[in-house]
């Protein structure tokens, strides 16, 4: 056995060691990370996404928390992920579908960790670029966010139509609303929990484009944010339509100028939850048990 | 997802290396190696997964497929050194019992 061979070996034996504490009993000390999933009708993907985050986060050595923050799925999707019965994993949903905007929201507020990442439940920005938006937050920047576009990133596997819509967005968003950064939709962005309270706490947009307003928020709050290039690869099954995507992101647009305008922003009212919305038994909802 | 076959060993028929991530974009082709490789009834396969970062249903139902139509001839497929977020993701899914995995 090669020297290298050795040493990825006894990386790989502590990570999983790592990973067996942390799936064998809650964590004593409060969280440092967090990482947030949402989730809608993902009973599919959902639980080989939870296998790779939890091996990677566990083997960084630090405690942390995974929340699965659910949008009203009628694929049994929460109920596979609580009959994993992980102790260190929470399902958040109050069982009603209003978009991704509002399962990011739900799931933020409801964080407890220092450095709290969300993170597409498709895996589309592999786990294993937690690290490079984590280097930024702990100099001192407030948000990290994954991108596409930035020098360095690496895209696979992207149909023509979708990079043309993002291109699309993108140039929108920046001649619009006045945003620098070259990708604003990539899920897969990090926060410190100051960043959560002051963005998710006034973030009103319930739908894909609500990036758009953290982002518009960020600005507006003269927060650091970092755009870090990442690794994408562009997962089969994607439940995003291009052209709805892109017709709400018009309105969404307008609608943020206008909330700005009337001072919708300027006061914090999303609070940050300490759990107890949290969903306790799979019996206050009818999901599907179709998994 | 890189594939690569190797030579046949005295205790499998054939050795398939994987490296990367094995989704549903990546199945077709590893069903096609497999659809290739010579077939004789009680061979067996191995796949040594310790190289691929990530696999969702799609690859793991092609796994499943393979190794039930290896055992209804006899053999059996032989999943080797399945890397932590793959090894996790056998146990989270319980699939762990059903394969063969040798470390």
């Amino acid at each position: 056995m090669s020297t290298n061979a050795r040493s990825s070996e006894t990386r790989s034996s502590e990570t999983l060691s790592l990973y067996r504490e942390w799936v064998a009993s809650p964590i004593t000390d409060p969280p440092v990370y967090s990482v947030v999933i949402p989730a809608y009708n993902e009973s599919e993907r959902v639980v080989f996404t939870i296998g790779a985050i939890a091996t990677h986060v566990s083997g960084l050595g630090q405690p942390w928390e995974l929340i699965v923050s659910d949008d009203g799925s009628t694929d049994g999707t929460v109920g596979l992920v609580e009959d994993l019965g992980l102790p260190n994993l929470r399902v958040v949903s109050d069982g009603i579908n209003r978009g991704k905007g509002a399962a990011v929201r739900q799931g933020m507020l409801a964080a407890r960790g220092d450095y709290i990442l969300f993170a597409d439940a498709d895996q589309s920005t592999p786990i294993t670029q937690f690290e490079l938006l984590l280097e930024p937050l702990l100099h001192g920047a407030a948000v990290s966010i994954g991108s596409r576009a930035a020098d360095g990133a690496t895209v696979a596997n992207k149909s023509g139509l979708r990079t043309a819509l993002t291109k699309g967005l993108n140039l929108l968003v920046r001649s619009a609303i006045g945003l620098p950064y070259l990708d604003t939709q990539c899920g897969f962005k990090m926060f410190t929990r100051s960043a959560v309270h002051d963005l998710f706490g006034r973030q009103l947009i319930d739908r894909f484009s609500f990036d758009l307003e953290v982002l518009f928020l960020a600005d507006r709050l003269g927060l650091d944010v970092a755009e870090i290039p990442v690794e994408w690869i562009d997962a089969p099954g994607s439940t995003v339509s291009p052209a709805k995507v892109a017709l709400e992101f018009l309105r969404d647009i307008a609608q943020i100028r206008v909330w700005a305008a009337q001072g919708r922003y300027d006061t914090i009212h999303n609070k940050t939850r300490s759990g107890s919305e949290e969903r306790k038994t799979l019996a206050d909802h009818n999901y599907s048990s179709s998994a | 997802m890189q594939i690569t076959t190797t030579h046949p060993q005295p205790e499998v028929a054939h050795s398939l290396d994987l490296v990367g991530r094995f989704d549903a974009f990546e199945v077709p082709s590893f069903d096609d190696i497999i659809a290739s490789l010579p077939s004789e009834t009680g061979q067996t396969i191995a796949v040594d997964l310790s190289q691929v970062e990530f696999i969702d249903s799609a690859a793991l139902a092609s796994l499943v497929r393979v190794m039930k139509r290896q055992r209804e001839a006899g053999g059996d497929l032989i999943l080797r050194k399945p890397s932590d977020p793959v090894r996790v993701i056998f146990e989270l899914t319980k699939l762990n019992a059903a394969f063969t995995i040798e470390d």
